[in-house]
């Protein structure tokens, strides 16, 4: 009364014994089992509780679709939920557990719900959680998590890794059976690059299976020397244990890689899953066929298998489902089932044909029940008799197993993950890949052949087709002889009539005929609409096995064709693909690139603090020993920059070379202020608009030659502007002589600002840069002591007399201690961006948080820069459109703390005094904030309506977000200095 | 006060001297002249055959009348002057040898190896010897250059040096790579 | 997962090295165009299904502006052509 390992046979090593456990129980089973064969050799027969009415459930398939057999796979950070029993290759130690079953998978509290199945009908959460809304969050959203889901999964961090690949070749084959393994060795032989996958660990597919000889060996031997003979050939890649899961534009092929999922210890070395996107000129789909189960009355009974499940395990493992099997059959494979048995001395209880009469012939002994069907199966955890009805006759058929076979149906998903609609065969009964194209062809039982001798002639003939494509001629066509086949039809049976109990439809979620018949009342009828309601073809499975069933029974029910009904979508992924397969390596710090300046190492040096600043790691502040926060640090370093001098980093600013005869129109064009006439020699701040009128970006423009220029951009839109650039030289004026390249990374740039800056910059720098010959916005080549070429630039950021030095980037750091060493007597101190950004804002430079998209150049105070005159240039026209025009436009306004120790923060909105909050009253907002030492208060930059007009005015910062309100007085935006003063000196 | 600045490189500090080389190896040049050379426009074909006919240049495609050229023959300071002065009209030309990072990746799992983050076709019939492109090498745009059988030149910026010396490192995580500053 | 670009210059690359602009069929008006003309070209876009011209740049590769003419429902490419070189045809 048990499933049992057969005294011999099979492609198992008896040799090599394989400790698992299951559930905490240990067992053993052979190298070259899969957990699902292990199992059933140990007569493990109960896996699993099924979705909705935890049912007993068993193993079902040998193959990926299985529906039941999910389980658990591995402890602690490594372990796989919902993984499919079937595929799981047994390797010494492994620990699986059973799912969705509590306390334990004989004693399922959850089987309750079986009992109160009447209430658990299709559509019963569209009905039961409607209302009221209330409930949704608190009450039954919590209830339907605790109930639902499969597997459960774990949050520590995996610590596996994964790797994604590319691949090319000229044919990628997807499954080695008979049609798999002729297709990629004729392709081999004319010298094609081959990629051949198999997502089973042994390659071989149905042959592995076979019990009749080809060319005179065990099939399987005949697999091993094809094999054998294609992993010698330089232009084969064999992939094993490789799902190819989905198809996409422009033939490109994604495939997972269980590199290490089957192995006792994992190698840190490698990953433990590879995904593969394979650009393949051309593809054959040689997946095989899936056998239909067939629809009756307690089919779901543990030790009720599909008749080739059956077949596969007596024959590749050595295992038989049970010591008296029923075959109950719609066609000749039931037939075939029972033959393997009878050969390997299984008892066979009844074989019972759905048809009344057939060709098919019952191995000689076996009781034939013609026109005969199972309406009901007896048992608690397994399967112990079946009742079967001839004529309304029932009968009693003790048996510890059931093979059922309701034909077959193509494998066909990938051929239709590109919209591509399945097409019905009346003659097969089944529905066949969409013809598209020649790119992706099938063949063998894919493409309805289902005698072998068929599948390795397809597979030939469709490689020799993809030979010629690619322009070589075939060699080495050779077929094996092969014996004399059954014919492999069958009469389709979408479901047996008269069921005595539930009728299983789709397994894994629980969908029976009863569910189908009420979609199909209710007004669900449509195969999508079906598919929701009833939750059948879901979840991990996606309806592998039971879709076709469904879609016969709905065609059946509403009176039409399985065509008329048709499938639900296909989609991309056939089965289930791990994050960590889809992440591949771009995880932790290597999910995105950093970039460091050529700075970072005299900045680390002086005791920098970083920030990330987009890719960039950029100094932040350089903290002193004795400094408690942030702040001391920054407004020690601001106030030393007003009163000496400080050096800050600012390689990180995108810095774009432009050359050619028309470099000055370009950027002309590029730059809303005028460029033309700016003297050789000569910097000029520069602001780029949108065509709408909104400003893009600002930087420096500086002139080194008559057609040489020199652009700076934020660091922030470096690449941005780079595109732009670009796309006004390509696309806009692609008849100006102009050329440009980003140099930003062949120079290190430091910023030496503040009173004594030319004093410190003099000790390093040969040429004579005093304010007569270097006046301010002088730009131009200059040579250091000690024989090094430069350029330097005399332009402030800080409203400081200050400078920015360029030199090539290596030397970056040595320049910077050079001037640290020159500026120690004269008090010179290193500064990060945040001091940037307090002197920047205390002297009302704009930067993108001021410039985010929706400010004119004068919403900016920056109106006067316009070349109006000029021809034309990006954002001209619309520059003078109603409404960036009006008065009552927000303006860009200093303000002030009335308090100055209460702060303010960016994103606050401004009120008049005594007004409530609200749109209409909305008066603008503030964009930067700071705590200014040079003022000794807080400060802001804002924009505020007709904001130039209203200085001295008295207004709330209302911070709804902190719940802060603060009193400003609105004033000039530049703090410091206005009459720039110490800019000039 | 002596001035002299000390060049450095940009990966100085995060690769130490290995203990013995592996079947792959990368090899970080520590100084290489490498220059940008843009074409003026109309005078491709012109700059082309000037870069192309001389033996003291490697130009390697970038774009469309642009090339990244390295030379073993030219010193850094010196490599940007003397194109100059052979292109003459034809071309415009920028110092790239600070800018730029050059590394050779070099071993039997080499084209294997660039497959975890390429996705050009790097089949010896695909991508010849001689052959180079700008591609993307998992995050990062770099010119790849075919050098020989087993061999290829990667350039990158030089702020994303070090990025992308991790990135291969990954990439040949099951691939035995041992990585170092050029001897030579 | 995948869609496969062939850049006149660099050869067949995967859509990863490109960044798309969109519709490349708007021609930017001349300055004094009317303010209709200009709000057409900056702001208004016709998302049509089926055979569309857009502006995708080679970023990671030549860093060409080109035009793809694809078919945005099928995914099918017909043609790849040179930004500059497909204006010079408009012109
Ligand atoms: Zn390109």
């Amino acid at each position: 009364m048990t499933a049992y390992r057969l005294a011999s046979g099979g492609l198992v090593d008896r040799s090599h014994g394989i400790r698992f456990t299951f559930d905490g129980a240990t067992l053993t089973g052979h190298a070259g089992d899969t957990l699902a064969s292990a199992l059933l050799a140990n007569d493990t027969l109960l896996v699993g509780r099924s979705f909705k009415y935890h049912r007993p459930r068993g193993i079902v398939t040998a193959g990926p679709s299985e529906p039941n057999g999910l389980v658990t796979i591995g402890s602690g950070v490594r372990r796989d939920p919902n993984t499919r029993a079937t595929v799981a290759e047994l390797y010494d130690g492994l620990e699986a557990r059973s799912q969705n079953r509590w306390p334990s998978l004989a004693y399922d509290i959850g089987a309750v719900n079986n009992l109160m199945s009447r209430f658990l009908s299709a559509g019963f959460y569209y009905k039961t959680f409607m209302w009221p809304a209330a409930f949704w969050e608190k009450v039954y959203e919590p209830l339907i998590r605790r109930a639902a889901g499969l597997g459960r999964t774990d949050l520590p961090r995996d610590p596996d890794s994964y790797e994604k690949s590319w691949a090319h070749c000229d044919l990628l084959v997807v499954g080695s059976g008979p049609a798999g393994l002729s297709a990629a060795l004729v392709a081999a032989r004319s010298g094609l690059r081959v990629i051949l996958a198999e997502q089973d660990f042994v390659f071989g597919g149905a042959l592995l299976s076979e019990a009749m000889p080809i060319g005179g060996e065990p099939a399987y031997v005949f697999a091993r020397r094809v094999v054998e003979e294609l992993q010698s050939s330089p232009n084969v890649t064999l992939l094993p244990r490789t799902t190819v899961f989905g198809w996409y534009d422009d033939n490109v092929f994604g495939a997972v890689e269980r590199v290490q999922k089957g192995v006792a210890v994992v190698d840190a070395t490698k990953p433990v899953e590879r995904m593969w996107r394979i650009v393949a000129k051309h593809a054959i789909l040689a997946t095989g066929a899936e056998e239909r189960p067939l629809v009756f009355g307690g089919n779901d009974r543990p030790g009720i298998l599909t008749a080739s499940a059956v077949s596969t395990y007596a024959n590749r493992f050595g295992v038989a489902a049970g010591e008296s099997v029923t075959v109950f059959t719609n066609g000749a494979s039931g037939y075939r089932t029972a033959r393997d048995l009878a050969a390997q001395g299984v008892e066979i209880a009844a074989l019972i044909d759905s048809r009344p009469a057939s060709g098919d012939i019952a191995p000689a002994g076996v009781r034939l029940l013609r026109g005969g069907a199972i309406v009901d199966t007896k048992g608690r955890h397994r399967v112990r008799a079946v009742v079967a009805d001839r004529g309304g006759f029932e009968e009693l058929i003790a048996c510890d197993a059931v093979a059922m076979s309701g034909g077959w149906s193509p494998v066909i998903h990938l051929a239709c993950q590109r919209g591509g609609k399945p097409v019905w065969s009346e003659a097969l009964q089944a529905f066949m890949a969409p013809d598209v194209g020649s790119g992706l062809v099938m063949a063998g039982a894919a493409a309805g052949h289902y005698l072998l001798s068929e599948c390795f002639d397809d597979g030939a003939r469709k490689a020799s087709a993809v030979v010629e494509a690619v322009g070589r001629s075939v060699s080495g066509v050779e077929q094996p002889v092969i014996g004399e086949e059954a014919d492999p039809s069958f009469t389709a049976l979408w479901h047996v009539p008269g069921a005595k109990s539930k009728a299983f439809v789709d397994f894994q979620n629980d969908v029976h005929t009863k569910d189908l018949g009420l979609a199909v009342r209710e007004g669900f009828g449509h195969v999508e609409h079906a598919k929701r309601y009833t939750t059948g073809g879901m979840a991990t499975d996606q309806g592998k096995l039971g879709n076709i069933n469904a879609i016969g029974i709905l065609a059946g029910m509403r009176g039409v064709s399985p065509a008329e009904v048709g499938t639900t979508t296909f989609r991309p992924f056939y089965t289930p693909v791990s994050f960590g397969a889809m992440a591949g390596a771009s995880i932790g710090e290597h999910a995105m690139p950093t970039r460091r300046s050529p700075l970072h190492g005299w900045a680390a040096r002086n005791g920098a603090v970083f920030i990330d600043a987009g890719l960039w790691y950029r100094s932040s502040w350089f903290p002193k020993a004795v400094e408690k926060s942030w702040r001391e640090s920054v407004d020690r370093e601001v106030r030393n920059v007003r009163e000496n001098a400080g050096l800050c980093d600012v390689s990180t600013l995108g810095k774009i070379e432009v050359f050619g005869p028309d470099a000055a129109e370009f950027l002309n064009r590029l730059y809303c202020n005028p460029v033309l006439k700016l003297p050789v020699g000569k910097a000029r701040y520069g602001l780029m608009l949108r065509e709408d009128g909104m400003v893009y970006d600002d930087g420096t423009v500086s002139r080194l030659g008559d057609e040489h220029f020199f652009v700076t951009t934020t660091t922030a839109m470096a690449s941005g502007v780079l595109s732009h650039m670009e796309f006004a030289a390509q696309v806009l004026w692609p008849d100006l002589r102009v050329r440009f390249l980003s140099v930003s990374d062949q120079w290190a740039q430091m910023s030496i600002a503040g009173p004594k800056a030319r004093t410190i910059l003099q000790a390093v720098v040969e040429d004579d840069i005093s304010n007569a010959s270097f006046p301010f916005l002088a730009a131009r080549e200059v040579r250091l002591k000690g024989n090094l070429k430069a350029r330097l630039f005399r332009i402030s950021f800080s409203g400081e007399l200050a400078y920015e030095l360029a030199v090539p980037a290596g030397h970056g750091e040595a320049v910077a201690d050079a001037l640290m060493r020159a500026g120690a007597s004269h008090g010179i101190c290193a500064y990060g961006v945040e001091t940037l950004n307090v002197l920047r804002l205390e002297k009302g430079h704009v930067t993108h948080a001021e410039l985010d998209g929706r400010v004119t150049p004068d919403d900016a105070g920056l109106g006067r820069m316009m070349g109006t005159s000029k021809a034309d240039f990006i954002g001209k026209r619309l520059s003078t459109r109603f409404g960036l025009t009006a008065a009552d436009r927000m303006q860009l306004v200093g303000l002030k703390s009335v308090e100055p120790e209460k702060d303010m923060r960016a994103g606050a909105h401004l009120l008049k005094d005594g007004v409530k909050p609200s749109t209409i009253n909305d008066q603008g907002w503030v964009s930067s904030t700071c705590f200014s030492p040079t003022l000794g208060g807080h400060i802001a930059l804002a924009f505020l309506k007709s904001g130039r007009e209203r200085y001295g005015e008295k207004i709330v910062v209302w911070d709804q977000l902190r719940g802060v309100e603060t009193f400003a007085e609105v004033c000039d935006p530049v703090f410091v200095d206005p009459e720039n003063t110490k800019l000039m000196a | 006060m002596a001035y002299e600045y000390q060049a450095v490189h940009a990966l100085d500090g995060t690769i130490g001297a290995i203990a013995e080389r592996r079947a792959n190896h990368l090899s970080v040049h520590r100084t290489t002249a490498v220059a940008m050379v843009l074409a003026v426009p109309g005078q491709t074909a012109e700059a082309a055959g000037i870069l192309l006919s001389s033996g003291e240049f490697e130009a390697r495609f970038s774009g469309p009348g642009e090339w990244l050229v390295l030379s073993e023959v030219h010193a850094p300071e010196t490599l940007a002057a003397e194109l100059s002065v052979r292109l003459g009209d034809f071309a415009f030309v920028v110092d790239q040898s600070h800018g730029r990072v050059v590394l050779t990746l070099s071993g039997p799992d080499a084209a294997r190896i660039l497959a975890n983050g390429i996705a050009v076709d790097l089949h010896a019939d695909a991508f010849p010897v001689g052959r180079a492109a700008n591609v993307l090498c998992s995050h990062l745009s770099i010119n790849l250059a075919r050098t020989g059988n087993e061999s290829f030149d990667l350039v990158v910026m030089r702020s994303f040096a070090e990025a992308l010396v991790d990135d291969l490192k990954v990439m040949a995580r099951s691939h035995d790579l041992s990585v170092d500053f050029a001897t030579r | 997962m995948a869609s496969l670009i062939s850049c006149p210059h660099c050869g067949t690359r995967p859509k990863e090295e490109f960044f798309i602009r969109g519709d490349a069929t708007p021609v930017r008006p001349a300055l004094m165009a009317a303010e209709e003309v200009w709000h057409d070209y900056v702001h208004l876009r016709a998302n049509p299904r089926g055979r569309i011209r857009e502006h995708w740049q080679h970023v990671a590769g030549c860093r060409r502006w080109l035009v793809v003419e694809r078919d945005n429902f099928t995914h099918e490419v017909f043609g790849v052509t040179d930004a500059a070189k497909a204006g010079e045809g408009a012109r």
